[in-house]
């Protein structure tokens, strides 16, 4: 199961998750958790998978449905802390032309932009 | 278990089919490559490949079934890894999966798994002929040159 660690930085949610994203019922978990920001008007989210052992292809749709459903309410999803192993799934799948990636968490939170 | 002909080895694992138990794919899999000596990168496409493998034959062979199995078959020669995962589901028409890189098909949320071990293995191929799913994983060693054999556990010339 994937764990979520969930807190705020200038005006920036930040997703920590940790354990394997793998689809099933953490895909369901984190589906309704970004539904629930969107409906809170928080729409600069990053999602941490520096403790992300390994993801799936189930896992990345789950990635791609959220930064779907922020992208059609004005927001953004970028990615942060991303390992070699999963950057190399994000390459051969072409999603690294999708999602912004940033491997420290000042580089993320900056490339918001003031609010 | 060493083969007839001697210089493959085959581990055999069966695993319910659920997907927690994609991490113990992960572990063996490390281990296994390990063993072949494979690069990091290749060991990571084998993980990766074989845990998709995976993912497919429990989520769609047997719609998360936990009382179905899914039985995996690891063989070690001198120059590759060949890895077969088998599921008895319904199997699927391969012809009507759809290119996962294609521009107008990055945002869609399924359907990377075979994109992802069709660019990350030498080869794979499927068998649907005996029931189910078959599908066969193939990793080339690099360098094309035998692994190293594992020292055995044989007597010594006493004389060295």
């Amino acid at each position: 199961m994937i764990k979520i660690n969930r807190r705020e930085r200038d005006g920036v949610v930040i997703l920590q998750l940790s354990g394997r994203l793998m689809g099933g019922p953490d895909a369901e978990q984190f589906q309704k958790l970004i539904h629930d920001l969107v409906e809170a008007g928080q729409l600069r989210v990053v999602v941490d998978l520096g403790p992300v052992s390994w993801i799936n292809s189930s896992g990345l749709g789950t990635l791609i449905a959220a930064f779907t459903t922020l992208k059609e309410r004005g927001g953004s999803l970028k990615l942060l802390g991303v390992s070699r192993r999963i950057e190399q799934i994000l390459q051969v799948t072409k999603l690294n032309t999708i999602f912004e990636l940033h491997a420290t968490e000042d580089s993320v939170v900056a490339s918001f932009g003031a609010r | 278990m060493k083969q007839p002909g001697g210089d493959t080895d085959e581990i055999r694992l069966e695993l319910p089919s659920r997907l927690d138990m994609l991490s113990i794919i992960d572990k063996v899999v490390d281990g296994i490559a390990d063993q072949l000596s494979f690069e990091d990168d290749d060991k990571d496409a084998i993980a990766i490949s074989v845990i998709e493998a995976g993912t497919n034959a429990i989520q769609h062979g047997y719609g998360l079934d936990p009382s179905q199995c899914v039985e995996i078959v690891f063989r070690l020669t001198r120059d590759s890894l060949e890895v077969d995962v088998r599921d008895s589901g319904p199997g699927f028409n391969l012809s009507l999966v759809e290119d996962a890189g294609a521009p107008e098909n990055l945002l869609k949320p399924r359907g990377r798994g075979i994109f992802i071990m069709r660019s990350m293995m030498d080869s794979v191929s499927y068998d649907f002929s005996r029931g189910g799913t078959v599908v066969r994983l193939v990793k080339s060693r690099r360098d094309g040159a035998a692994h190293e054999e594992p020292e055995r556990n044989v007597p010594r010339d006493p004389a060295n």
